[in-house]
């Protein structure tokens, strides 16, 4: 057996033996505080395996290879393993963020943290800045050692679990507008932070408004250099994008497509015709994915690679639900919830094509994407600035 | 091979390929045999290069970006396809050296229109054979007395040019009557002559991927010139998005043409499956590219002139060569 292989088969022997079997029907309909459990418990499984940052480096507790990764995220997608939601922000952005440009004594502060479960948020959108993030108001005055903000944020995915937060803030409101906004990390129990949870489409209450009230934060948790916060955005930004659109794409192909096969009347031709169009489409997305992983570790991904994935992949997302809906009929609208930890494809199909607005939106919304596939992708003129 | 000299190999033939199609549109079969092309999945010891279907799949590809008019997709891709998927025989390595050397030139008949009786009689008739008019040699795929698949390489077939929209293509009818044939020639294997209807719609798929990436790139050349409004025509979201959808279309069809190669390089179970999607969505996104494009140009991209209608024309046709794409979701579909 190749060494390849042999991981493969460890890591279905670890699904098989760890993920709870009923996990689906025990977490749908539940309240905000087991989900916050399972969500814990599970990230501590996974990193009892050593599965929850294979992406970090070796000295951090990751150091897994690419392709051994590649390879855990498909078998987690296919024996369909609940979805670390709480964590995300944690052990992707916030970690490639402090690996970037966070100090040696910060690395130290939050990484092992993050490994025993510290939550984090993303403090980047407000009611003014949202696709033009670089207009963003909150501001954060010097003060001696610390810095004083004051703002509101908008959109902050479990702002309302977590402990620290990755946050925006402008340092100096006379610069051009990129380059007067810097980074910081925010302790959320400090005084002046409140979060209000903001109901979602499908009545989630996972996004939050976080209002800051002459919030007080040391200068020794500034991320880069003052003024430079908007570079270490954009370089850490997309940090993620390979890995995790790979494990999405893979579950889009496993448990995705094989609940939705299940659901079909493919002895119809039309339905039969619909599915394979979408077969093919994911098929491509998982094939683009893995070469986006390759190329990300050859350092030959083009500059607007990740945009093309994360565009096709939301409106695939959009297309599928969509056609499950459809097909699930009237059947699929007496499905008032589905479990928090699941996919973005539940198999509950009208609350999963509702939720993949989730996707066209946020994160740089489609239209965004387009902009940057044609100006950073293509070499299209950029549109004139409004005076 | 390792990794990095395939992809240096690659790049080299790439870039003979755009050469050599840049001195005009008409490639004659004696400058592609010159150039190596027509011989090139030709074993090394029958005079050509020994290469694999991923390398004709990149000649396919330049093909379709220049929209080059050539025998190669009839007289190299399919001919030499056939003959490889044969038994060993003399009259098959004959074939296969002559097509290296650019004397012979032969034209495959892929259609399962045609029968062999035990007397060696061929009876049938094909349309749309590519390449096939003026080829001195067809290889036509018949069913034998006993239900096998066997080639029947013979000359004395009517051929019947079909004049089609597509000026960069020429394709014939084929159609025998009963006429005497030699022997005729089995394949290595079962499946041979599924493989090498495989290779076809593959082979379609690649040109359109080509086909694809050359109208993406003339259309965002067009819009970071053309003025309108005081400001170039891609600096408008209308134009600069639809653009971004020409890429990612272009993209998805990459990544799929890329897995159906390898797996029709190495014989994969899943092999079938990733050529119909290929297949099935390129062509597809090919036409919506070349059409998009002509939009884009605007009054200029309708014009004979600009050419663009020579593209969007190949698109189509190619679309419908070798099983159309609602054909191909239906084999896949019956996996379900």
């Amino acid at each position: 057996m190749t060494r390849s292989a042999d991981f493969r088969a460890h890591v279905r022997q670890w699904c098989a033996d760890n993920i709870p079997a009923d996990w689906r029907r025990t977490q749908t309909g539940i309240g905000e505080r087991d989900f916050v459990d399972f969500q814990r418990s599970w990230f501590a499984t996974l990193h009892g395996a050593g599965f929850a940052v294979p992406h970090w480096p070796h000295a951090w507790g990751g150091g897994m290879s690419v392709a051994d990764q590649a390879v855990l995220y498909q078998e987690l997608a296919a024996h369909d393993a609940p979805r670390l939601v709480l964590a995300f922000v944690g052990i992707h952005h916030a970690a490639a963020t402090l690996l970037a440009a966070g100090t040696e004594e910060q690395r130290r502060r939050h990484l092992p943290a993050i490994l025993d479960g510290e939550i984090w948020c993303q403090g980047f959108s407000e009611p003014e800045a949202g696709s033009d993030l670089a207009s963003l108001r909150t501001s954060a005055r010097r003060l001696g050692d610390d810095y004083v903000v004051n703002g509101q944020k908008l959109w902050a995915s479990g702002a309302s679990y977590a402990q620290w937060c990755l946050l925006l803030a402008r340092t100096d409101p006379d610069a051009p507008k990129r380059k007067g906004i810097s980074y910081f990390l925010l302790d959320m129990a400090s005084p002046g932070v409140q979060v209000r949870p903001i109901r979602n489409a499908v009545g989630d209450q996972h996004f939050c408004e976080i209002f800051l009230d002459d919030v007080v934060i040391p200068a020794a948790n500034l991320i880069g250099e003052e003024n430079a916060g908007w570079q270490v955005a954009q370089a850490t930004l997309g940090a993620e994008r390979g890995m995790t659109m790979l494990e999405l794409a893979e579950r889009l192909g496993c448990a995705g497509f094989r609940w939705l096969v299940q659901a079909a009347p493919t002895d119809d031709p039309v339905a039969a015709d619909r599915l394979a169009q979408l077969e093919i489409e994911i098929t491509g997305l998982r094939a683009m994915c893995r070469q986006l992983v390759r190329d990300v570790e050859a350092g030959t991904a083009g500059p607007a690679d990740a945009s093309i994935v994360k565009l096709f992949y939301s409106e695939l997302l959009q297309r599928l639900t969509d056609f499950g809906a459809e097909i699930a009929g009237l059947d699929a609208h007496t499905a008032l919830a589905k479990p928090p930890s699941s996919g973005w494809e539940s198999g509950s199909w009208v609350l999963d094509f509702i939720g993949s607005w989730e996707w066209t939106i946020p994160g740089g919304s489609s239209e965004i994407q387009r902009t940057i596939i044609g100006e950073r992708g293509l070499g299209l003129p950029r549109e004139p600035s409004a005076p | 091979m390792r990794t990095t000299d395939l992809a240096e190999l690659h790049g080299e033939l790439r870039a003979v390929a755009a050469d050599v199609l840049a001195r005009g549109r008409v490639v004659d079969w004696s400058r592609l045999a010159g150039a190596g092309w027509a011989g090139l999945e030709v074993a090394d010891g029958l005079g050509g290069a020994g290469a694999t279907f991923a390398e004709t799949a990149l000649i396919c590809e330049e093909l379709g970006r220049a929209a080059a008019a050539t025998h190669y997709l009839g007289s190299a891709v399919l001919a030499v396809g056939v003959l490889n998927t044969l038994q060993d025989s003399a009259v098959r390595n004959d074939l296969l050296s002559g097509i290296a050397a650019g004397w012979v030139r032969v034209a495959a008949v892929l259609d399962p229109g045609f029968t062999v009786s035990a007397d060696r009689r061929l009876a049938g008739h094909a349309a749309f054979v590519p390449d096939a008019d003026g080829a001195d040699r067809l290889l036509v795929l018949a069913t034998d007395h006993t239900g096998a698949e066997v080639a029947v390489a013979t000359d004395g077939l009517t051929v019947t040019p079909q004049p089609v929209l597509d000026e960069t293509r020429a394709v014939a009818t084929v159609a025998a009557d009963g006429i005497e044939v030699p022997e005729p020639l089995r394949f290595a294997e079962d499946r041979g002559a599924h493989r090498v209807r495989d290779r076809a719609a593959l082979a379609v798929a690649c040109d359109s991927l080509g086909l694809a990436e050359a109208m993406l790139a003339a259309t965002v050349s067009y819009a970071q010139t053309r003025e309108q409004f005081g400001r170039p025509i891609g600096s408008f979201q209308a134009v600069k998005h639809a653009c971004a959808d020409m890429q990612v279309k272009a993209s998805v069809a990459r990544a799929l043409v890329r897995e159906a190669v390898a797996a029709l390089v190495h014989d994969d179970a899943e092999a079938d499956a990733a050529v119909a999607m290929a297949k099935s969505y390129t062509c597809g996104a090919a036409v919506e590219v070349a059409g998009k494009a002509m939009q884009l140009h605007g009054g200029i991209g309708y014009t004979w002139e600009s050419g663009i209608h020579v593209y969007l024309k190949r698109a189509v046709f190619n679309r419908s060569l070798f099983g159309s794409p609602a054909a191909h979701r239906q084999r896949l579909a019956q996996r379900y």
